[in-house]
């Protein structure tokens, strides 16, 4: 009865109105076929290239000058290039009040909301993109059709694509080519090395046997990563052992895998909505050791342990720490907060709560 | 006629649809244990004097009475002890048995679920109307004349006092409009009131008692010293010439075909 | 007759060895039915709790875990069941479900504004702005006194149409976190469940089928027709609008608890009616059963086909709707048209 209805409908556009539909459609698509052609660079004109995750070489005659950042993790890396001069639009996601205060101590445009928002890492408004002629965008990887039609526009995407602490290495070390920073970069890499050498060789010396954390994102309490995940990493970074047995990047788990697992200790991502208390008061959760023990933790802040860029260590060493108490008393937070800051993001870091 | 034998007595009765008057201070007196057919043209509002009498339709204007009572002022309770209603095409959707569907006639009278009383009423009405042995079929699959006669089982497990019938027969092949006919005619002789909107004037003569002409907005019956099939009194109801043929004392009605062709 | 009775008798006593055999199903190994058996025999043999088991840990996975899902599963599939059977026979259409009026859009869009934005409980706050989308629809179609059933269907649709919209603003303002639980949300699943859950929800659901359980048999009346009704005593739309807030009522409080299960208050009904007949006197409390026990046995493979939880809605789609079009193939759905 319903189809009726539409073939109806459909039979009552005349048939020359279709054919016009349709040659629009064709000749639409022949026009953005042509034009793509025309983004190649010469080979003589290309100074340096970089690939990105996507494995795809970006050729450029000189270094990018007006970069639009639709990515919010990875604008932090601009920062602590101190390349933010070359930033003209952000992510819709830095005026969000999770991050906001502290972009605006780094950045008086954004502080007066006067950097451009052109999209987040959904939406996009490809014109609004135009319009501001950037040199480069930087987007996720996994934004494929706004990517698709800002190339067919002549201007090159880096697409990014997080799965590791290697990738967030790649990622700062590919920023420094494109803005000229290369030595900033490798500084920022060394000394995170370093930091997290640091970690290895104190969590040697732990004599308390090895804590299981489960660790626990802010869409649900049984929301959690798997072996395969960058939440592991920073897991066995801290000497602990991740209790989520699966090796899903993110799953979903039921309640009576969390109480079989039986952490000694359970993570909360920064949740404005929940702290500790609501974890412990879930109803089923009381048998579990974490909870029994009161050792159930939240992440203070999305800026400070965002997880996709160097201030990983930061969040690696509070798991530490929280996993660990006895062993490694001598860690302050606030002080190695401060000192991250500080070496990051230099002066201006300082600032940040 | 005397008061005591009127089932139903309609007093100045007015009804219109938005703006368009159809019943117009219409007055009549329907008798007890009869066989009363109300017959017009289409559109004359045969079928709304019925609905108003059912209850379906509310009226602002005149008086219904209907045992002593005004038929306003009857709860639907009272009212489904009085009148059963059967309209003019039943459409099933789903695929009761034929038992299930005729229950549903005790509903008035039924809090929750039917109790054994119910059932036997039930049965009793499939007796009446002769298909009892139809009870454990699915009502949906039977044909055109066994669904009409399974509504009326339905209409008179309720145990009415008064038949209401929108154009029956309209959709039965002539054998069953034999046997409906037939049927209406026995509830009479059982202190049944029976009231049918009929559009064939010829089966109205041969089974009815009594006849009631809708004519622009009143109700309107034969003079007294005249028959109901007087042709000159139908040439004014229907407004063709009109030839009666008489038949066992009573008589059928024909196109009066030389009248009629020299007109057009 | 004898056929449909015999399986009446094994739909009224299966749920309760289906109950059961949920308990011992789960993707944890330690309450598994093997290792609770070898439990017993070791406390047989020995006579002492076998080797380092864990009865609380066990005991909590039981009764802590599965019971409180097991039960919210069995009366959100009832509740489903039981509105979706009500609502077909009222509105004498096949195609009507409990969403017909907006509930799931505008639980839909409560959820997601509270999951944003976190000014009442998400459960709340679907359970309210589903009710407030089916009394729109209700209103919006009423028209002197009367009610048709194309115009409630048609607002229906329009209210699922601004609400579908009303939710992707939502769902544009929020944040990856925020937007993937909203997604979650609607995609139906049972994992949140506890007994806090199952409290909250037990009231209205259950206060909606005794309604309904008592209008069993009146639902046949009403399924004849308003006229029919009408004559023979019974006020159609008086007692359509008891169905319909009765209904409302079992069917919100259910996808506030659940999400959005999709088909499944359609799909039922009929496999119901194809088992046993039309008649809603018999039907109401097999829906219950059946809807129950279906939605239970599909939320069991939701919790252990895979490591992690499927949402049971993506389920009942995937495993419910090519059962129906099987049933529907191979028996007479009974439809007039």
């Amino acid at each position: 009865m319903h189809f009726g209805f539409i073939t109806r409908i459909i039979a009552q556009i005349r048939k020359d109105q279709l054919l016009s539909v349709l040659l629009l459609i064709v000749s639409l698509s022949f026009y953005t076929c042509v034009n793509s052609h025309k983004a190649n660079i010469s080979e003589s004109e290309v100074s340096f290239s970089v690939t990105d995750f996507r494995g795809k070489a970006l050729k450029f005659k000189e270094s990018p000058k007006r970069i639009v950042c639709l990515i919010e993790s990875a604008l932090s890396g601009f920062y602590m290039l101190h390349a933010e001069d070359r930033i003209i639009a952000v992510s819709s996601s830095v005026y969000d009040d999770a991050v906001y205060n502290a972009y605006a101590k780094l950045d008086d445009r954004i502080e007066n909301k006067s950097l451009p928002a052109p999209g987040n890492w959904d939406f996009v408004s490809n014109e609004h993109i135009v319009a501001l002629k950037p040199d480069l965008v930087i987007m996720w990887a996994s934004q494929t059709e706004s990517i698709d039609a800002i190339e067919s526009k002549e201007i090159p995407v880096y697409a990014v694509m997080i799965k590791s602490t290697a990738d967030i290495y790649k990622e700062i070390s590919d920023f420094g080519l494109l803005t000229a920073s290369e030595k900033r970069a490798d500084s920022l890499i060394q000394y995170t090395k370093s930091e997290l050498l640091k970690m290895a060789e104190a969590a040697e010396k732990i004599t308390k046997e090895k804590q299981k954390v489960y660790f626990m994102w802010a869409q649900g309490p049984l929301e959690t990563s798997g072996t395969n995940s960058t939440v592991n990493e920073l897991i066995e970074m801290a000497g602990a052992q991740n209790a989520c047995t699966s090796s899903d990047e993110h799953l979903v788990v039921n309640l009576e895998k969390v109480i079989e697992w039986n952490p000694d200790v359970i993570v909360m991502w920064f949740d404005a909505n929940k702290n500790p208390e609501d974890i412990m008061n879930l109803s089923g959760w009381g048998t579990i050791k974490a909870v029994k023990d009161k050792r159930v933790f939240e992440l203070p802040s999305v800026f400070m342990c965002d997880l996709w860029t160097l201030k990983f260590q930061y969040a690696a060493k509070l798991l530490s720490a929280w996993s660990y108490p006895e062993d490694l008393a001598n860690i302050d937070p606030e002080m190695e907060k401060a000192v991250m800051l500080n070496k990051l993001y230099g002066r201006k870091g300082e600032d940040i709560e | 006629m005397g008061a005591v034998n009127t089932a139903v007595s309609i007093q100045n009765l007015s009804f219109s649809y938005e703006k368009k008057l159809v019943l117009h201070e219409a007055s009549a007196d329907i008798e007890a244990f009869r066989l009363t057919v109300i017959l017009g043209k289409n559109g004359s509002g045969k079928s709304t004097l019925l609905r108003i009498i059912a209850g379906l339709l509310p009226y602002k204007h005149g008086n219904i009475n209907v045992a002593g009572t005004e038929l306003k002022q009857m709860s639907l309770h009272h009212r489904a002890r009085t009148f059963g209603f059967l309209g003019q095409k039943h459409k099933a959707v789903f695929p009761f048995t034929v038992e299930q569907v005729v229950l549903t006639g005790r509903a008035g009278f039924i809090n929750f679920v039917p109790e054994k009383k119910d059932y036997e009423l039930a049965d009793k009405a499939l007796q009446k109307v002769n298909i009892l042995e139809l009870k454990n079929r699915i009502y949906t699959e039977l044909s055109g004349g066994e669904q009409q006669l399974v509504m009326i089982a339905r209409v008179l497990a309720q145990e009415p006092q008064i038949l209401l019938l929108d154009e029956p027969t309209t959709h039965l092949d002539f054998n069953n409009q034999i046997t409906f006919m037939k049927l209406l005619k026995e509830f009479t002789f059982n202190k049944l009131t029976v009231i049918a909107v009929l559009h064939d004037p010829n089966m109205a003569f041969l089974y009815g008692d009594d006849f009631l002409f809708v004519k622009e907005g009143k109700l309107i019956r034969p003079k007294a010293t005249v028959n109901p099939w007087d042709t000159e009194f139908l040439q004014s109801v229907y407004g063709h010439n009109l030839q009666a043929i008489p038949h066992a004392n009573r008589a059928l009605i024909v196109p009066d075909l030389q009248q009629e062709i020299q007109h057009d | 007759m004898k056929n449909t009775k015999l399986l009446a008798i094994v739909l009224y006593s299966l749920p309760i060895p289906v109950i059961l055999m949920s308990l011992f199903t789960g993707p944890s190994e330690m309450a598994s039915t093997s290792s609770i058996f070898a439990y017993f025999k070791d406390f047989l043999i020995s006579g002492t709790a076998g080797k380092a088991i864990d009865f609380q840990t066990i005991q909590a996975i039981l009764f802590e875990v599965r019971l409180p899902r097991i039960l919210l599963a069995f009366l959100v599939g009832g509740a489903l069941s039981v509105s979706g059977n009500s609502l077909q026979a009222i509105f004498r259409n096949p195609l009507v479900s409990p969403y017909v009026l907006g509930l799931s859009s505008g639980a839909a869009f409560g959820a997601a504004l509270a999951l944003a934005w976190a000014f009442i409980p998400v459960q709340l706050s679907a359970f309210l702005f589903g009710l407030l989308a089916v009394a729109f629809s209700y209103f919006a179609a009423r028209k002197h006194k009367s009610l048709s059933i194309v115009s409630l269907i048609l607002s229906g649709v329009i209210v699922t149409g601004i609400f579908t919209a009303l939710l992707t603003v939502v769902q544009f303002l929020s944040d990856p976190f925020k937007l993937q639980s909203i997604v979650h949300w609607t995609m139906g699943n049972l994992h949140n469940a506890s007994w806090k859950l199952f409290n909250a929800s037990a009231f209205p659901v259950l206060a909606g089928l005794i309604i309904l359980f008592m209008m069993r048999w009146r639902l046949n009346v009403l399924a004849l027709g308003d006229e029919e009704a009408l004559t023979s005593g019974i006020n159609p739309v008086r007692n359509k609008l008891i169905v319909l807030v009765a209904a409302t009522l079992a069917s919100s409080a259910a996808v506030s608890v659940a999400g959005i299960i999709g088909l499944y208050g359609l799909i039922v009904p009929h496999m119901v009616r194809m088992m046993v007949g039309p008649d809603n006197r018999q039907s109401t409390l097999l829906n219950f059963l059946f809807g129950g026990m279906f939605l239970l046995i599909i939320d069991d493979f939701s919790r252990t086909i895979a490591g992690f939880e499927i949402p049971v809605g993506v389920i009942t789609m995937l495993i419910g709707a090519p059962f129906f079009l099987y049933l529907m193939k191979k028996t007479n759905i009974g439809w007039e048209q």
